[in-house]
């Protein structure tokens, strides 16, 4: 697939990046082969303008048969991206969206290869990565503040209102249960009643919010690159949205992403993350809130499992890890059914 | 000498597990392997559990239909349908148009709390049986 790759591609960074002649792609290689967009790394030398040139890029694209394909878009991403790079958060700079699959075999996004590593928490490595990095005390703070600075952006001045604003109130909680109900009708999935428990639930409790910052919606350890101790990069831009800073508190504080350990997201004792988020943010954290958006989390996974499941079942993808995740939705839902109290 | 298919499946899932993925050098294909290793060792267990959970969950449902017909006599329309149809079906899965109609009566209306106190043992219990095949 690479050599089709670069067949497409070095023409195109050529005249992107107004070169004098050829552009030279280096070490390009697919470094995930996720369930989301394709990620590639490379490194391009070129001349410009009688110049040598020299430059690293990460380029993603969207196969269009991928996990979340109906709600994340690179072409929101792109733009998501320009916008941050006037705020605070650590985040990849930008270059070039190409919608045009004709071009580049797919849509397809180019930004800044960042330095630094990603390991995944799943693993006995990666917990091992971050207990070394939790007790060195660096990167807790560092990776506390990247959230703080998430929430921190004024997101209507840089222009992310485009993402849509709920008004203040429970609208928020209720847009999130209608995008997850959505895409469980769309999986295909015959269901189960605990959802139809889980859901009513969250309907009759939704919790009223009266400030809304941008919210990432997966921010933990395998979202973020790493370098030196410190975040360099938050990742994954596919599920933000205007929100409930909250919303993010509490996937910070699920047990979910956490394993054999009391660190939150493997990485930041609670205290330091209470003490500093705050302090960063000026916003109080609300447990009862967070506890709510933990059953909207067993929603959201329940709906994951259940849209990757579909589309093993459906023909679109063959990647038989989402035939597989036909169980992870009992998982799912055993979990809403403990959070519910049985 | 013949094996039965779930007897079948959990050796197929061994090979697949023990001497076929470990064989393949391209990583993909070799998830690819461990993967269907996994499906077909859980599909397995569904085949072997599979009646014994028919059985357990077809006592249950009449059990809990027995209990929520007092408690749901004189509900509104839509809740006395959906509970008719729980009845004529005697399946879990007919039990989430119920829950749905429950929660349009309201949330913090007293039967209803009750009748979500009958309806969560068995949904419990449903989930467990899940689970003895996904983990």
């Amino acid at each position: 697939m690479s050599d089709e790759l670069l067949s497409v591609l070095t023409p195109y960074l050529a005249e992107r990046l107004e070169a004098d002649g050829e552009v030279v792609v280096d070490q390009l290689d697919r470094i995930a082969v996720g369930w989301s967009h394709e990620t590639w790394l490379f490194d391009a030398s070129w001349m410009a303008k009688g110049e040598p040139r020299s430059q690293g890029f990460c380029l993603r694209r969207d196969p269009g048969n991928a996990l979340l394909r109906q709600m994340s878009d690179l072409g929101e991403q792109f733009k998501v991206l320009r916008c941050l790079e006037a705020t605070d958060v650590p985040a990849p700079e930008v270059y070039f969206y190409e919608e045009d699959p004709a071009v580049l075999g797919a849509p397809a996004l180019l930004m800044e290869k960042v330095a630094g590593v990603c390991p995944s928490p799943w693993g006995k490595a990666g917990r091992e990565f971050y207990a070394a990095a939790a007790a060195r005390g660096v990167l807790p703070l560092s990776f506390t503040e990247s959230l703080a600075a998430i929430h921190n952006a004024d997101w209507r001045a840089v222009g992310l209102d485009f993402l849509g604003v709920p008004e203040l109130g429970d609208a928020f909680a209720r847009r999130e249960i209608a995008k997850w109900r959505l895409l469980i009708e769309q999986s295909g999935h015959p269901g189960h009643p605990i959802l139809a428990d889980l859901i009513g639930w969250l309907e009759a409790n939704a919790p009223s919010t009266d400030r809304l910052t941008l919210v990432h919606g997966a921010f933990r350890t395998g979202n973020v690159l790493i370098a030196d101790d410190r975040v360099s990069a938050v990742l994954d831009w596919e599920l933000q949205v205007i929100g409930d800073p909250m919303y993010d508190v509490a996937y910070m504080l699920t047990e979910l992403n956490r394993e054999g350990t009391d660190l939150l997201s493997n990485v930041v004792p609670r205290d330091v993350f209470f003490d500093r988020y705050e302090s960063a943010t000026g916003i109080t954290i609300d447990e009862d809130r967070c506890r709510y958006y933990q059953l909207l989390y067993a929603m959201r996974s329940a709906a994951f499992w259940m849209s990757a499941a579909g589309l093993f079942a459906d023909g679109a993808n063959r990647d038989l890890r989402l035939a597989r995740t036909e169980w992870s939705v009992s998982v799912a839902l055993e979990r809403a059914a403990k959070e519910l109290g049985y | 000498m013949s094996l039965e298919p779930a007897e079948l499946l959990r050796r197929l899932s061994a090979s697949l597990r023990a001497d076929i993925g470990p064989a393949v050098a391209d990583e993909y294909a070799r998830t690819q392997a461990f993967m269907a290793s996994v499906i077909l060792e859980r599909v397995s267990r569904q085949l072997e559990l599979g009646p014994a959970h028919a059985r357990a969950e077809d006592a249950e449902m009449v059990a809990l239909v027995d209990a929520l017909g007092p408690v749901l006599a004189g509900a509104p329309p839509a809740v006395s349908s959906a509970l008719l149809d729980v009845g004529n079906h005697h399946t879990v899965a007919s039990l989430g148009p119920l829950l749905e109609q429950l929660y349009a009566w309201g949330s913090a209306e007293p039967r209803v709390i009750e009748a979500l106190g009958l309806i969560r043992p068995t949904l419990r219990k449903d989930i467990d049986r899940k689970m003895a095949v996904a983990e």
